[in-house]
């Protein structure tokens, strides 16, 4: 998978080192602002409601 | 044999690559399955281990700022506080006037925590969960203003966005609590403490955990997260801080001398 994805990636290998790693804070960046705001209310075990119920 | 050696030069260049092929091919469709799997796994460890330095970090950073933000617009909506050091007042406080739900009663500071966690952190109404995810601390509306007799109580979040309530474990009798409105300072000083499952509402009660009591007194009371096996990592049980009001300052006549205690 992720072999592939680098074979993929265009120019000689410093540049593909450098768009993997722009691939990668991007994936990144996507799971912080985006996918675990979503998911965090599922997953109440740190985050939960500190009010009384 | 320039030629001879021309082509053999072609074909050695071209030999990895046709290597790396012939060495993939081969390889069954479950060797395929199997590396792709490995590959799935490691990143569901990898974004496992993300979540959790997101809660932990992350949503501290965007609250953090979120409610910095809240408590700049309080401290330019009004006048600063005279800075004097000033005896506090034990007559009647002024009752603190009821604001819409989200909106911003004051600033709570609990000079215990300075150096710990965000010291000044903004005191909303409501403890809805999207207000205690900016790092807030939640005014329950059923319960009384502050300044009135009876219990206030603030709920804020123990650990991540903020980390609002975090060190409560370490407060102890005596550690002063001050709450800032437009106008006003409340201070208190922490009683005790208790832990409690989270369907305890009766803390919420004019005099906590007795039905039925006319309040005599004014009391702060703070509520938060607690597990009884993860501590400040889990929520399967409530901190509850009491606190009863010691005295008052209008904002205009000075600061009350408890804001420092700790910091010194």
């Amino acid at each position: 998978m992720y072999a592939w994805v680098f074979r993929h990636l265009p120019g000689p290998l410093p540049v593909r080192v450098l768009l993997a790693l722009v691939l990668l804070a991007g994936a990144v960046a996507a799971l912080f602002t985006w996918v675990f705001p979503a998911v965090a209310p599922y997953l109440e075990v740190l985050g939960g409601d500190p009010a009384l119920d | 044999m320039a030629g001879l050696g021309g082509g053999e030069a072609a074909y050695r260049l071209r030999m990895p690559s046709t290597r790396r092929h012939a060495r993939r091919r081969p390889g069954s469709a479950g060797a395929v399955v199997a590396g792709v799997l490995g590959e799935v796994l490691l990143t569901l460890g990898v974004v496992l281990a993300l979540f959790v330095v997101w809660q932990l970090w992350w949503t501290s950073v965007v609250a953090g700022r979120e409610a910095d933000a809240v408590v700049d617009a309080f401290r330019q909506a009004v006048p600063a506080a005279a800075a004097a050091e000033t005896p506090l007042r034990t007559d009647d406080p002024p009752v603190a006037e009821p604001v819409a739900h989200g909106g911003t009663i004051g600033v709570l500071t609990v000079p215990r925590w300075e150096g710990l966690t965000n010291n000044a952190m903004p005191v909303v109404e409501g403890t809805s969960q999207d207000l205690l995810d900016r790092a807030l601390a939640g005014r329950y509306s059923s319960t009384q203003q502050l300044g009135e007799v009876g219990n206030t109580v603030l709920a804020g979040h123990r650990r991540s966005y903020g980390d609002s309530f975090r060190y409560v474990n370490r407060l102890e009798p005596g550690d002063p609590i001050i709450v800032e409105t437009a106008t006003t300072w409340y201070v208190y000083e922490v009683t005790g403490d208790e832990i409690v499952t989270p369907d305890t509402t009766d803390v919420l009660l004019p005099v906590p955990r007795q039905p039925g009591v006319e309040p005599t007194e004014r009391t702060l009371t703070l509520t938060t997260c607690h597990s009884l096996t993860l501590g400040e990592y889990g929520n399967d049980h409530r901190w509850i801080t009491y606190a009863r009001f010691v005295g008052w300052l209008d904002r205009a006549d000075g600061t009350p001398p408890q804001l420092r205690e700790g910091t010194a």
